[in-house]
């Protein structure tokens, strides 16, 4: 059974725009098959439809079309059980302020039906977790941004739920607790089968944590897969870098004389860099005769463009023939 | 209905409103004013004129027949005692005022300002309920201001009380009309505003606008409180049957309005 599974998720919104009733749809067609204990990001541009998907599987909105299921559960027919197996962090950590972390804690874990005697112990284990006991009893409008959504995540986690998304978790977190964070995604995730959906505008730790992504635009998925096969897409993209100590026109000639596409040529403050297009196989060929001829080479490295790079680019793709025709009507 | 999560955020609330100097200074402020300031203000300085002052063709045939179906011995009182006692019921409206009026601070504090602070999301992912929600709210919404009510009403009788029992030589107040409208009706109409708040803040983003709807809805409301308090001097029992009758549908009906309009979807795109 999948973990989370959606078929044609559709949500539309009448708003006014310029006075006028308009239709917006935010989730367009979204197919999404998330096994158990996976971790899988969903990316986007803000306004990409990133928190309304995450509200229409935590069975907080109603999808106009299409349906969705939690470990096999439906999102509409049976809410109230899928509510209970979902725990959510929301965009703002948006607590009770002038409540203490415990009491914002207690009383969320009352409104889950936790048993009254494993309120306490729950608590104080997820304060323990995110290093938050000598906090336990301050009100939660005291602490810092970064405290404040710890506060949050415990809270998204406070009844132990099977699956658990989460919106930008580390985005206002210090390097540190964001490690803790991540670190904690991944344990719960290998150790006690967890699934994590995050949303998030961080690549890098999309990238770090998720066995997939997938890539959100006006509603539809436009991409998906894990980080590798998504670097795939852009497989023609990877460059070769050689680092030279001193540069003369000698070695300019050397790749030029074998028809190696040069991309780049990049002075640096003690070496410069030479970027030729996708030459992975031959590599080593190269870097034998480089050395033969004792060309003052120390680095060679292949670049493989990266999961910010594969984003802007499938983003900016998307955006462009839109764009034209907003501009063309 | 599962009461241990009505009842977690209904403490919750009332957590919050412990918390709120907005919310205490309206529930203990206004209750000072319309119960205790206000009286001494009106009727003290009538209680310590002079009563030859009073005299004269009487207060007119209207608040005589008015008064005499609720005061035994009212044709036998002096002028000065009639004025006392007509103003000691007039100044009671303003204090059944009082549950008409706070609700419309708390209950708009209570929904509005969470959709405002966005903390209504956590609740709206939980298990909980809509109609949950809403029973919630109003528990938590009335347990203010029936506190409010009847602790200004028991110190509004008393202080009536001690200024009238000289002239009258007995207590006026707790008489059964005015146990009825503090134990029944200030509650009824009650529930009857925060049904109202609750429905207008379900619509509204910001809690200044709730204020001012609130502001508005609740003035029929005093009206009515008046009218039935007026009334209720004509003809006790009817009177009595017929707005008890009245009310609990208003309430139920509201109740339904209420929980109809209150939904997870629109709670939750009038944050966006």
């Amino acid at each position: 059974m999948l973990a989370v599974e959606a078929r044609g998720l559709t949500k539309d919104y009448d708003i006014k725009k310029d006075g006028q009733r308009a239709h917006l749809r935010a989730v367009d067609n979204l197919d999404l098959a998330i096994n158990k204990s996976e971790i899988y990001s969903l990316l986007g541009p803000n306004g990409a439809g990133k928190t309304t998907t995450t509200r229409l599987l935590t069975s907080i909105l109603q999808p106009s079309v299409g349906g969705a299921k939690i470990l096999g559960y439906d999102i509409v027919e049976d809410a109230s059980t899928v509510r209970s197996n979902v725990g959510l962090l929301t965009e703002t950590p948006a607590l009770y302020e002038r409540l203490t972390v415990r009491q914002n804690l207690e009383f969320i874990a009352r409104l889950y039906d936790i048993p009254k005697e494993d309120i306490k112990p729950r608590v104080e284990e997820l304060v323990d977790l995110f290093d938050l006991s000598d906090k336990i009893d301050l009100p939660s409008g005291s602490l810092s941004k970064g405290m404040r959504q710890k506060v949050a995540i415990a809270r998204a986690m406070i009844h132990d739920p099977p699956v658990i998304f989460l919106d930008e978790p580390t985005a206002s977190l210090a390097p540190e607790s964001a490690k803790i964070v991540r670190e904690q995604i991944m344990k719960l995730s290998k150790l006690e089968a967890r699934t994590f959906f995050i949303c998030t505008h961080n690549l890098f730790e999309a990238e770090r944590l998720s066995s997939r992504v997938g890539i959100i635009n006006h509603g539809k998925l436009i991409a998906e897969g894990s980080p590798e096969q998504l670097r795939d897409l852009r497989k023609d993209e990877t460059m070769t870098v050689f680092r030279f100590s001193v540069w003369d026109d000698v070695i300019q000639n050397f790749f030029q004389e074998r028809h190696y596409e040069v991309l780049e040529i990049k002075p640096e403050r003690k070496s410069i860099s030479i970027f030729i297009n996708d030459i992975e196989k031959e590599t080593p060929t190269i870097i034998d005769e480089l050395i033969k001829q004792n060309f003052p080479m120390f680095e060679v490295r292949h670049e493989y463009p990266t999961l910010e790079r594969i984003y802007l680019d499938l983003v900016q793709s998307e955006n462009l023939p839109r764009n034209q025709e907003e501009e063309s009507s | 209905m599962n009461w241990r999560r009505i009842w977690a955020l209904t403490k919750k609330d009332l957590m919050e409103f412990t918390k709120s100097k907005y919310v205490l200074s309206a529930v203990i402020g206004i209750p000072l004013l319309f119960a205790i300031l206000m009286p001494l203000g009106t009727i003290l300085p009538i209680a310590k004129a002079n009563p030859a002052d009073f005299e004269g063709e009487g207060l007119g045939g209207f608040i005589d027949n008015l008064f005499s179906k609720t005061i035994d011995d009212w044709a036998s009182l002096s002028m000065h005692t009639q004025t006392l006692i007509m103003l000691a019921y007039a100044m009671f409206i303003v204090v059944l005022m009082l549950p008409i009026i706070i609700p419309a601070v708390t209950a708009s504090e209570t929904i509005v300002g969470e959709k405002e602070r966005k903390t209504m999301e956590a609740i709206l992912a939980s298990p909980i309920t809509e109609t949950e929600i809403v029973f919630a709210k109003i528990i938590s919404s009335l347990i203010p201001s029936f506190f409010a009510t009847f602790i200004s009403a028991a110190g509004y009788i008393i202080l009536i009380d001690i200024m009238l029992f000289p002239f009258l030589g007995y207590l006026l107040f707790p008489d059964f009309l005015s146990i009825i409208f503090v134990l029944v009706f200030g509650p009824m109409f009650s529930i009857i505003s925060v049904e109202l708040m609750i429905m207008i803040s379900t619509k509204v983003k910001s809690v200044r606008d709730s204020y001012q709807i609130g502001s508005l809805v609740v003035l029929p409301l005093i009206m009515l409180i008046g009218a039935e308090m007026f009334s209720f001097f004509f003809n006790t029992v009817l009177t009595l049957i017929i707005g008890l009758a009245v009310m609990l549908v208003i309430i139920f009906i509201l109740f339904k309005f209420a929980t109809n309009i209150f939904n997870r979807e629109k709670a939750i795109t009038k944050m966006i």
